[in-house]
């Protein structure tokens, strides 16, 4: 696709699977990701997130930054031991810096958040974050006991935090799971009191340990994606478990390689969970939401937009009827669909051939012979110019010919000089066709249905009549003996036959529209001008494909 | 003739060619009208077919040209190649003469159309297999050794017909999707449609492939 500039799109292709399924994982995954992106260049105003920040274009160049690159790291990881090392390092860093950014931004965002609750939600990202006061003592508490938690499991000292334990969790051990569950229940518990973390854990760790396989890898690595995309947003506007979740939801990523199914569930619940503290104090979000103004000021209301939605669908159903009935007495489509339009294209791709042809003959020609080539083709070219609007002086058939049958006879007149077997059967079945319709169609036939009958009729005939140069034009390039003189006679006399059989079932079906009683004669007189302007339109097709077989009478005389 | 809804979003070209009398007009009526017609008359120059098929949800209008096999006709059909987007080349089970030709049928497709056509080789006739000339594995390996697709199919019985056809349009569907049929060049032997107004779905190119964000 021309617009797929989707590294991941690249990066599927270059992949060790080619599995569709994990390929639309990997897209789906690039989506949150991008948003994750998203939102921390929203906090890139924030000075105290000092981590560079990508856009996602250039994500595309940064190979140790962003959730993409993190995907597909997860997915070579899959591949033999000496580079997993070196990616999980990779792992680490990205992990880094995400946590710490999320955890500024997330301070920040309290901040704003308290003094800001009135303001939209565009403000509080251009406002240059200011310090306050007020949260550190908790902020204090809490990264204390993680640090204490941490200390306690692991023996790392205060400094880094969430972050270093995460980061050596990608090295995706088992005891470092635990490591990092405990950090996680200790905050969960002491800093903001969310139950039932230690279940979290617990399950968390335990599918850890129950399936490592590879192939839940990336669903879960996906699926913790999207659970942080969750936690981040709304924790931009209040809190800092936010901050802490991202970190914990990036762990299960970078562990992804062992982590499984379960975390999935895992995730599900901090999210929920998440939402209940941000809705602790707001039901229903409503002062977040006019915070970031997500709620329209007047709400309409309901019963009024589903009566407009009805009306409109009503609306759509109407336009749609009346385009398939315009599509429907289309010329241009139903010359379409039979089959005149491609037996005009493949005359035209013949005549250009012949074309090409006819200039290499003339370039081959020594010079003092291509004048003479040229007069001869200029020659056959006058002798197809069609006659004059001439003569009315039909020379009226015999009494008891029909119509249909006359046509024929015409036809076969005009092109027996011609040396070919045409086949003329399905024009005058046609015509015969609309002769017996025209007669038998009962009395409360309606204008429309006439005017229906007389544009497919046109357009019938007009296909038929190219597919009779098509075929003319090949019978000509494959015939041994050519005459050109006659040819070009007998082509040009069966293109008058041609149009002056189109100008005929015009005639006929004016006659009928006027035959039939109306008072609204307004309507009656637009089918009739549009019954005469396909009538033409069907004379130039005609014509056309008569010139398009003028460079194969020509190169018969060269 | 009048085929009806105009809902599809693409016009495929493809182009029937191999020796006279394999069964080219029999492979395209069974696979318009599935039906067969054992007294086909000879194709002069060519004739036309279109079905509208489904491939991933999308309508997709065949728009086949069946070529005249005879060798009289080769210079006019050579004409017809160009912009094609699938190209089905039969030979005939029973006839040894008409598998030989195949490189020769080869040659002329590689040079009239474009890299990206697909080409599909059709063993027709494998309902006659008690006269069979030639075999499934040289005919496979001929196919394996060139890039082609390739079925033994009968337009007699129905066996393979529809596949070869779909799995032609699959494969064409499939360049699109990966970018390596460009739909805007004039030879791609694809058309775009614009979708009618009652289905502005079936009319947008899938967004699978094209994550804009």
């Amino acid at each position: 696709m021309p617009s797929s500039d989707s590294e991941d799109f690249e990066s599927a292709d270059e992949g060790q699977s080619p599995d569709k399924k994990e390929r639309k994982h990997r897209l789906s995954s690039s989506n949150y990701s991008e948003n994750s992106l998203e939102n921390n260049l929203e906090h890139k105003k924030t000075p105290n997130s000092a981590n560079t920040l990508e856009k996602p274009e250039e994500n595309t160049n940064e190979p140790t930054d962003g959730w993409d690159d993190f995907d597909i790291d997860e997915n070579e990881s899959i591949e033999p031991e000496p580079r997993l090392e070196v990616k999980s390092k990779t792992n680490k860093e990205t992990v880094k810096k995400e946590s710490t950014k999320s955890e500024d931004t997330g301070w920040d965002k309290f901040d704003d958040w308290d003094q800001d609750v009135n303001t939209s939600s565009t403000k509080i990202e251009n406002d240059p974050p200011v310090p306050s006061k007020q949260p550190e003592p908790d902020i204090k508490e809490v990264t204390d006991r993680l640090a204490a938690a941490s200390t306690k499991s692991s023996g790392w000292g205060w400094g880094w935090g969430v972050d270093s334990l995460l980061s050596t969790a990608t090295a995706g051990i088992t005891t470092l799971t635990t490591q990092v569950s405990q950090g996680l229940t200790t905050v969960l518990e002491t800093g903001i009191g969310a139950p039932d973390p230690e279940e979290l854990a617990r399950r968390n760790l335990r599918d850890t340990e129950a399936t490592p396989s590879k192939s839940d890898d990336v669903v879960t690595s996906d699926s913790g994606k999207e659970e942080t995309d969750v936690p981040r947003s709304t924790s931009e506007t209040a809190f800092p478990f936010g901050s802490l979740l991202s970190g914990v939801t990036k762990f299960v990523e970078t562990t992804g390689t062992k982590v499984i199914s379960g975390g999935l569930d895992t995730l599900e619940t901090i999210g929920k969970k998440t939402m209940e503290v941000l809705q602790d104090g707001d039901p229903g979000l409503a002062k977040k939401r006019a915070m970031l103004g997500l709620d329209p000021g007047d709400k309409p209301v309901l019963s009024q937009v589903l009566r407009e939605a009805k009306a409109k669908a009503e609306e759509e159903d109407r336009i749609r009827e009346e385009k398939r009935e315009a599509k429907e007495v289309h010329y241009e489509n139903l010359f379409d669909d039979f089959e005149g339009l491609v037996h005009l294209e493949a005359l035209e791709m013949l005549s250009r051939q012949v074309t090409m042809r006819l200039d290499e003959r003339i370039q081959a020609a020594a010079p003092e012979k291509r004048q003479d080539i040229k007069e001869t083709l200029q020659q056959v070219a006058e002798l197809c110019e069609m006659p004059e609007e001439d003569d009315d002086d039909e020379e009226t058939p015999a009494k008891d010919m029909s119509k249909a049958d006359a046509f024929h006879e015409r036809l076969q007149t005009a092109t027996q000089d011609l040396g070919l077997k045409l086949q003329f059967q399905p024009l005058i079945k046609q015509y015969n066709d609309i002769l017996t319709w025209l007669d038998t169609s009962d009395a409360d036939l309606t204008q429309k249905a006439v005017y229906k009958r007389s544009v497919s009729g046109l357009a019938q005939a007009t296909a038929l009549s190219v597919e009779l140069y098509h075929k003319t034009a090949e019978m000509l390039l494959v015939k041994t003996r050519r005459s050109t003189a006659d040819e070009a006679d007998a082509l040009t006399q069966m293109t008058v036959a041609l149009t002056k059989h189109i100008g005929d079932l015009a005639t006929l079906f004016t006659e009928k529209l006027n035959s039939i009683p109306t008072d609204n004669k307004e309507q009656n007189n637009t089918y009739i001008t549009n019954i005469f302007l396909e009538a033409g339109n069907s004379s130039t097709y005609i014509q056309n494909a008569f010139q398009l077989a003028l460079p194969i009478l020509q190169i018969g005389a060269v | 003739m009048t085929s009806g809804p105009y809902n599809y979003s693409y016009i495929f070209k493809y182009i029937i060619i191999g020796d006279m009398g394999v069964g080219k007009s029999c492979l395209l009526h069974q696979f318009t009208d599935k039906k067969f017609m054992a007294d086909c008359p000879h194709t002069i120059g060519v004739e036309f077919g279109t079905r509208i098929i489904e491939v991933a949800g999308q309508k997709i209008k065949l728009q086949i040209w069946d070529t005249a096999g005879q060798e009289r006709f080769r210079a006019v059909t050579r004409s017809y190649y160009r912009g094609a987007a699938g190209a089905l080349m039969v030979y005939d089970i029973t006839r040894r003469s008409t598998y030989n030709h195949l490189s020769s049928w080869l040659t002329d497709t590689r040079n009239l159309t474009n890299p990206s056509t697909v080409i599909f080789l059709i063993g027709n006739k494998s309902d006659l297999d008690g006269q069979r000339d030639v075999t499934y594995e040289e005919a496979k390996q001929f196919a394996d050794e060139n890039g082609l697709m390739f079925v033994e199919a009968s337009a007699k019985t129905g066996q393979n017909v529809e596949e070869a056809f779909l799995e032609t349009a699959k494969k064409i569907y499939q360049s699109i999707q990966d970018g390596r049929l460009d739909l805007n060049a004039a030879e791609s032997g694809v058309q775009h449609k614009p979708a009618s107004p009652g289905r502005p779905l079936a009319a947008q190119p899938p967004a699978r492939d094209n994550c804009a964000c």
